[in-house]
């Protein structure tokens, strides 16, 4: 495309077939511990 | 759904229930923002009128990639998650972290403290060995299938019961082989204790630390005090700075908060670059609105600023082969979290407990010595099992003031104990935390943007 760049990013609808294994991190045991965001966590399937 | 932004240069628009990030051109980003609500022909007469620079075939052909895109599912999505956000609130969850409350101590007296100098409104305390242990069987037990199990340990100050914390560490690992779990521990503390032993054997053990530093040493030290009223600046900066060094690859994070007193806190996250940390995060200060450490409305556009300063000397930075990372500008596109989480969030109340030294349980560190917020024991397990459904029930669906943002699907809702000590309710909105919130995920995603066009071309960020 010209005029339009789409950056590639995670299949979020398929990851409805593929996720929710719930072995990822607990986002407050990282850092923040006042704030959610999960947005900044890793997939535990996509560390491997 | 979407979200369309300019910063640093690009030309940004997220679409909320695909998860697309596009970078565009000027005409392109003016096509997207008038395709909804008018007709091909209008858009075309807006357009020229607006850029007529801009030849007609150009902005035909700005709407044949829209176009494309919302036939290919990445523009102008519609939200098919509502009935899936139910779902994942209906699952039954198994808990697999724990923030574990050593010590309702602490060796400083910070008057921004959220947990009231490490008490949390309630007496001093050091968590028994024989509680320890009972919390991780309660863990074990609890946790079903999951592998990966959590435990911080927190205060307070936990290096004031740092042997329990050891001993702990080793019944947790007697039980990984048997019961078929792999333990993550974690540390959190304000460094005043850390020697040798702690160094190694946090090194050994700890997957992260996440070590408390303000920055600018004024800073820190006018907040950061022992009982004394003496800054720790000086005792603890040297420590952290051994712990690092010798930690080599493994994590951790150089944690401050930010107050009315440096609302300009790029400065302090400069400090800490400047002191040789690389891992950093500064969070937003949690306390009463009408405290003289609160962040005042007139704070706000200052907080937004340091956050662009931030990503664009991280970039500069990065391009200089000297790269810093900035917790919250983490954001891993094509790797992140899946739906589930997304909807879901940080599981507090459910997947996470927070366990005092008397090993009363909570939904997390921050409501502990809340009233009515206990949850039940590590004996006796959930009792209020009211009170855990109310918090299964948080997702990025359940506030109504959610349902028209775009950062939904990044923030899942939001932090519930933001929200109840902005509102009173879990369910609350605390409006200042958003925006704070969505302006670090624009500049994350512009920061990807920067990274991406760098790794294409080598061109300049």
């Amino acid at each position: 495309m010209k005029h339009i760049e789409a950056i590639e990013v995670i299949d979020l609808k398929h990851s409805e077939k593929t996720g929710g294994c719930g072995e990822c991190q607990t986002s407050c045991q990282s850092a923040c511990k006042t704030s959610c965001g999960v947005a900044n966590q890793q997939c535990e399937k996509a560390k491997k | 759904m979407i979200h369309q932004y300019k910063l640093n240069g690009y030309n940004i628009v997220l679409d909320t229930y695909s998860g697309s990030v596009l970078n565009v051109d000027e005409a392109a980003y003016d096509v997207i923002s008038l395709y909804e609500g008018h007709s091909r022909e209008e858009i075309v007469a807006i357009m020229a009128e607006k850029h007529p620079d801009i030849p007609v075939s150009e902005i035909e052909e700005c709407l044949e990639e829209v176009e494309e895109l919302k036939t290919g599912g990445k523009l102008f999505t519609e939200d098919p998650y509502g009935k899936l956000a139910q779902r994942a609130v209906d699952r039954k969850s198994h808990v697999k972290a724990l923030c574990l409350h050593v010590a309702h101590t602490c060796n400083l007296n910070c008057s921004y403290c959220f947990a009231s100098q490490g008490r949390y409104h309630g007496e001093r305390a050091v968590m028994s060995l024989e509680k320890a242990k009972k919390a991780i069987d309660f863990l074990v037990s609890n946790s079903g299938t999951q592998r990966n199990l959590e435990v911080d340990f927190f205060g307070g100050e936990p290096l004031m019961n740092w042997q329990v914390c050891k001993d702990t560490v080793a019944y947790a690992r007697s039980l990984e082989e048997k019961h078929g779990k792999n333990f993550r521990f974690t540390l959190t503390t304000n460094g005043v204790l850390i020697d040798d032993d702690v160094i190694d054997f946090s090194n050994r053990e700890f997957t992260n630390v996440v070590l408390s530093l303000d920055g600018r040493k004024e800073i820190h030290d006018a907040k950061r005090v022992d009982y004394a009223g003496h800054g720790s600046y000086d005792k603890i900066v040297p420590k952290f700075q051994k712990f690092v060094k010798e930690r080599g690859d493994k994590s951790y994070y150089m944690r401050g908060t930010f107050t009315h007193a440096n609302s300009d806190f790029f400065k302090d996250i400069m400090h800490m670059a400047d002191l040789g940390f690389t891992e950093l995060s500064m969070e937003p200060v949690v306390c009463a609105p009408d405290d003289e450490a609160a962040l005042t409305k007139e704070d706000l556009p200052i907080v937004l600023e340091q956050y662009e300063l931030l990503a664009e000397e991280m970039l500069r930075r990065k391009k200089e082969g000297h790269p810093i990372t900035f917790y919250h500008y983490i954001l891993d596109l094509t790797g992140g979290p899946c739906i589930y989480k997304r909807l879901k969030g940080c599981g507090s109340g459910t997947e996470y407990l927070a366990v005092t030294p008397t090993g009363d349980l909570y939904p997390c560190h921050q409501f502990v010595g809340e009233e009515g917020y206990k949850m039940g024991d590590i004996y006796n397990g959930i009792t209020n099992t009211a009170l855990r459904d109310r918090f299964a029930a948080c997702s990025a669906y359940s506030r109504e003031g959610c349902r028209d943002c775009w950062a939904k699907l990044y923030c899942s809702g939001g932090c519930a104990a933001n929200a109840f000590h902005a509102t009173g309710d879990i369910l609350g909105i605390y409006e200042y935390g958003c925006i704070l919130f969505k302006k670090r995920i624009e500049c994350a995603i512009m920061m990807k943007i920067a990274e991406n066009s760098i790794r294409k071309d080598g061109s300049a960020v």
